[in-house]
């Protein structure tokens, strides 16, 4: 959960260094009184540039997706429409031959009546077979239109109409003769009939002339449609990617510009800090000399006056020298200090166990005389400079040591903690007269002292050099405490290499 | 048996040159030395330069030279007097306030006998002071002295 939510920090490249996107978070609820087009505005402006290129990208996916599916729809009912087209030019032909065949039946009926020749029979009858081919073929391509079938089953009646009265006629003159069928073959048939079908041929043609207009007219505007998407789609899906593209080069300056930023600030820093460290080793050489002077030219002095000085004038000089003395180790480490600050860092892999070893052997001498148990756990092994290394432990041995001086029975434990593997924490605990949290941030300031001097010796450099011997190699120290009830030291050494 | 040949300390500060002189006069070794408040002062000794043109001949049992100091600092004295011939032999002691790796380096580097960092307490100070005296003034062997002649 937790690495979640650093994971989302660590995008942000800005490091708070007075940069644009600040307003993450800051303004994501929109008030009552924006505009309702604010929502999504607030909404793009919450979002981590990673989001917002993201969601660009999905903007013009999308577009693209839509437009398609317009597009293919489009030029469907445009393909859809020339099939139907197809088919009303078919029809249009069919209705015609139809048209002129019936016409022929009715022509080749009335000369047969008043010739008696048998190829207008023959005419005639070819008509008649040809006829139920005819329905079928227009049935079949009228299908989808409910009016237009209607129609064809009109004509199909008038048709019938028509060849059944032609076909009576035919069938009165071979048995009554001429004359009753005269007025017949003047006048025709199935006039009434024939103009009807006419009428219906007629019909139908404009019906389907008119769906062809529609459809063609309907083609067009479509075609219109899809140009005209096409056109404002791409031009949107441009406008989209060049946003995209503008918010990537966006933050790829302010990421250059932070880099920029941040190197500059190193270098100054780096500049600064040299200054510091020339000027701290010219003054802390330049004040060496005056305090050997003053030890020096007390003891001269007492040596000059000799017998005849007085036990307070003795008094008064010794503390003159040892003010001096005081001062003198001041100066020695703060130069150690600084030292540590500047000396180059030489990283092998240290064995902390043969370290604190081999401190406790050195520290053999100081603890004599004293009762101390010691819990000394398995320790790690850590990357690191082992001099500067040493210098930590031996510090806080040291320290240990010293603040359970007044406990009868000291106890004194180091361990580690390596629950996290990037690093590995080692801890110094004693019981000794602890210190007040409350104080906890001055404890590894330079010069800092948490005890009156009569209480406990010390300048109070020690775990200053500790927090900046541990800083220089990319971990962390930090201390708990009470009055009276011991104090624990951690050190969080990381366990990899630290770059230069 | 006391060697006759001087001790030349180069101390730019006349504090430090007395409390030197303080200290070696309980080895009664002061008599024979002598102060240099500069590199520049240092080099017309050696040289028979300046005021030290008609002293008499000869090369000082040891030098001590202070690293800081006006005109020529001590490490160039050091470079002039390793890079002679005739002055090469001369024992060297830094004795300086510096505790710095890299005044130790250099100074090592240039062929500096010794070094020597002055403690600030007196005590200390006139310790080894006086023990600096004693092995170079009057233990140590000083080198055979070539004749100026010879050359």
């Amino acid at each position: 959960m937790e690495s979640a939510t650093n994971s989302a920090t660590n995008n942000e490249p800005e490091v708070s260094l007075s940069q644009p996107h600040d307003a993450v978070g800051s303004k994501t609820r929109p008030d009552s009184s924006d505009p309702l087009w604010w929502i999504p505005v607030q909404w793009f402006r919450s979002l981590t540039i990673e989001h917002r290129i993201l969601s660009g990208f999905g903007l013009v996916f999308v577009g693209i997706l839509i437009i398609s599916a317009i597009s293919y729809r489009n030029a469907s009912t445009v393909v859809a429409n020339s099939g139907r087209d197809t088919k009303s030019h078919e029809i249009v032909q069919l209705l015609t031959d139809i048209d002129i065949a019936m016409d022929e039946a009715e022509n080749n009926h009335r000369r047969y009546l008043i010739t008696g020749d048998g190829l207008y029979l023959t005419g005639y009858r070819s008509v008649v077979k040809q006829k139920p081919i005819f329905i079928k073929y227009l049935k079949d391509l009228t299908v989808e239109s409910v009016e237009q079938w209607e129609r064809v089953r009109s004509l199909n009646r008038m048709m019938d109409r028509q060849l059944n009265a032609e076909a009576e006629a035919i069938k009165i003159l071979d048995v009554d003769g001429f004359e009753a069928v005269k007025k017949m073959a003047l006048e025709g048939a199935a006039k009434d009939e024939l103009s009807e079908i006419h009428r219906i041929v007629a019909e139908m043609e404009s019906h389907e002339r008119q769906a062809l207009r529609r459809r063609v007219m309907e083609s067009a505007t479509v075609t219109t449609n899809t140009i005209i998407l096409l056109g404002t789609g791409a031009l949107l899906q441009l406008v989209l990617l060049g946003s995209v593209y503008y918010l990537i080069r966006h933050d790829i300056t302010a990421r250059r510009r932070v880099a920029e930023e941040l190197q500059r600030r190193g270098e100054l820093l780096e500049a600064a800090n040299k200054e510091l460290e020339s000027f701290s080793y010219s003054v802390s050489h330049d004040l060496r000399a005056p305090l050997r002077h003053i030890d020096g030219y007390a003891s001269l002095l007492r040596k000059a006056v000799g017998e005849s000085l007085s036990e307070k004038a003795g008094r008064y000089l010794e503390t003159i020298s040892a003010s001096a003395t005081q001062m003198g180790q001041l100066i020695d480490d703060l130069l150690v200090f600084s030292r540590m600050g500047r000396q180059e860092m030489l990283q092998t892999t240290v064995d902390v166990n043969q370290l604190i070893k081999s401190i406790l052997n050195d520290l053999r001498l100081d603890l004599q005389g004293r009762d101390i148990s010691w819990t000394i756990e398995d320790l790690p092994e850590v990357v690191g400079d082992s001099a500067m290394l040493r210098q930590v432990f031996i510090n806080l041995i040291a320290n240990a040591v010293k603040f359970t001086s007044t406990r009868p029975k000291a106890e004194i434990a180091i361990g580690a903690d390596r629950r996290i593997t990037e690093e590995v924490v080692i801890f110094v605990r004693d019981n000794g007269v602890g210190f007040n949290m409350e104080y906890v941030s001055k404890l590894f300031g330079v010069f800092q002292r948490l005890h009156r001097i009569d209480e406990f010796e010390g300048t109070g450099i020690g775990l200053a050099n500790v927090r900046r011997i541990v800083h220089r190699h990319g971990g962390r120290t930090w201390a708990e405490g009470a009055i009276d009830q011991g104090a624990t030291f951690y050190v969080a050494l990381p366990t990899r290499r630290i770059g230069s | 048996m006391i060697s006759a040949k001087p001790i030349l300390l180069a101390e730019d500060n006349p504090r430090d040159a007395e409390l030197a002189l303080a200290a070696m006069e309980e080895q009664n070794i002061s008599d024979k030395v002598i102060v240099c408040h500069d590199g520049a002062e240092v080099l017309d000794y050696l040289y028979y330069r300046g005021s030290f043109q008609s002293r008499s001949k000869g090369n000082p049992v040891v030098i001590f030279l202070d690293l800081k100091m006006p005109k020529v600092n001590g490490l160039e004295v050091l470079q002039t007097i390793k890079g002679d011939t005739n002055l090469r032999s001369i024992p060297v002691v830094m004795l300086t306030s510096s505790r710095e790796e890299r005044d130790l380096q250099e100074s090592y580097a240039l062929g500096a006998n010794a070094y020597v960092v002055k403690p600030v307490e007196f005590h200390q100070f006139v310790s080894a002071v006086k023990e600096l005296g004693a092995f170079w003034g009057v233990i140590n062997e000083p080198p055979p002295e070539i004749s100026r002649s010879d050359k």
